[in-house]
């Protein structure tokens, strides 16, 4: 009987690990990983594996502003509606993937074609790529390996990176882009978090403005206009709402509490 | 009297040529559409949504001239191809909501 009763228990306590590993908890992105997004509106109902697109290298060479406010691709993955004949026609990836756009001294890939023969289905699975084992052309840690390090994300400190003239994300594309006056910066400020001994955050326009400019926050993301008459939890943060629209996809995430909540306590 | 009648139709074969025959294409349309050739639209809303970055530094006025180009632009843009229509309204939208958007935080300081 007794016998019995342990086996049992060990049988449950076994089950609730297996589950434990399995279950709802989300495993953490690995650094090359992080801001990946896949996208499979018609991708498999054309026959094609899901898109992968991973923000990493685009985020090096073009800024969040040219691609989400030029080019037009949506905030949330899946939303943009994006087809294989508007990148053939020259909009959205096509707009650089065309064949004829050059960067890092080499010609731009040309995404989708008309009818794919069995020269194009191989450029194809380059982006079409989810299950599949299809080598990138350029490797992650290759690609960072002199960057500056920080903790949780893509563990690179991409802000130091382009303070550091290791990276120029470019914020043009001729044919798409306006030429534009530069940003005039609005000043930092300071918000109150609602728990008492947490530090202040010093949120920075400045910092925002290089990569974002003003109409891919305004009105879309953040929609009060009177400082203060917002109310922001860090339930709706973790939920993709607000500073979450980013800073749990592709920016830092918010596991890095310090680097917002970094007004010292007096 | 002839001659007359030969101008007339001479007069309305000009007015017909001149026009690109738009009248006959869409003949409900053709006296009121703005003044915005194929391409013009383009130039128009290059000029109108490449101010986003001075919003902040713009007056009453000129925000509410640029929203009332944008909505002025919007009925061109929605006759576009499917593709063109769908990039460059969300374009529009963007740069039209900024701009209601700092027109209001103008208003409520």
């Amino acid at each position: 009987m007794k016998r019995a009763l342990f086996l049992l228990s060990l049988a449950f306590i076994l089950a609730a690990v297996a589950h434990a590993e399995t279950g709802v908890k989300k495993k953490r992105a690995l650094p090359h990983e992080y801001g990946r997004v896949i996208l499979n509106n018609s991708s498999e109902k054309a026959g094609l594996a899901p898109v992968v697109f991973d923000h990493w290298l685009h985020r090096a060479k073009y800024t969040c502003r040219l691609c989400h406010v030029d080019v037009g691709f949506a905030m949330k993955a899946g939303t943009t509606g994006i087809k294989a004949s508007d990148n053939f026609n020259g909009y959205y990836c096509g707009a650089c993937h065309n064949g004829k756009t050059i960067a890092d001294g080499n010609t731009v890939f040309k995404a989708c074609a008309k009818t794919p023969g069995n020269e194009e289905k191989n450029r194809c699975q380059r982006c079409h790529s989810l299950g599949r084992n299809v080598k990138p052309q350029y490797d992650f840690q290759a690609y960072t390996g002199k960057f500056p390090k920080e903790r949780f994300g893509n563990g690179i400190d991409w802000e130091k990176a382009e303070r550091d003239k290791l990276i120029q994300p470019s914020n043009y594309l001729e044919g798409v882009s306006f030429k534009r006056q530069p940003l005039t910066a609005q000043k930092d400020f300071a918000l109150n978090p609602k728990l008492e001994g947490m530090p202040d955050i010093i949120f920075s326009h400045k910092k925002h403005t290089v990569w974002n400019g003003c109409e891919l926050c305004h009105p879309e993301i953040f929609v009060g206009v009177k400082k203060g008459a917002t109310r922001y939890t860090m339930i709706d943060l973790f939920d993709g709402k607000y500073c979450g629209a980013c800073h749990i996809t592709v920016a830092f995430p918010m596991l890095d509490c310090q680097r917002c909540h970094s007004k010292q306590v007096q | 009297m002839k001659n007359r009648r030969t101008f007339a139709f001479l007069l309305a074969v000009a007015i017909v040529i001149f026009s690109g025959g738009r009248w006959m294409e869409n003949p409900v349309h053709a006296g009121l559409d703005p003044v915005f050739a194929q391409e013009d639209w383009k130039n128009e809303f290059e000029d109108v949504c490449s101010k986003t970055q001075d919003a902040m530094t713009l007056g009453s006025a000129e925000l509410n001239d640029l929203i009332a180009r944008c909505d002025k632009l919007k009925p061109l843009i929605e006759r576009l191809d499917e593709t063109q229509k769908k990039v460059y309204l969300k374009r529009l939208g963007m740069c039209r909501d900024l701009y209601v958007f700092v027109k209001e935080s103008k208003e409520k300081k």
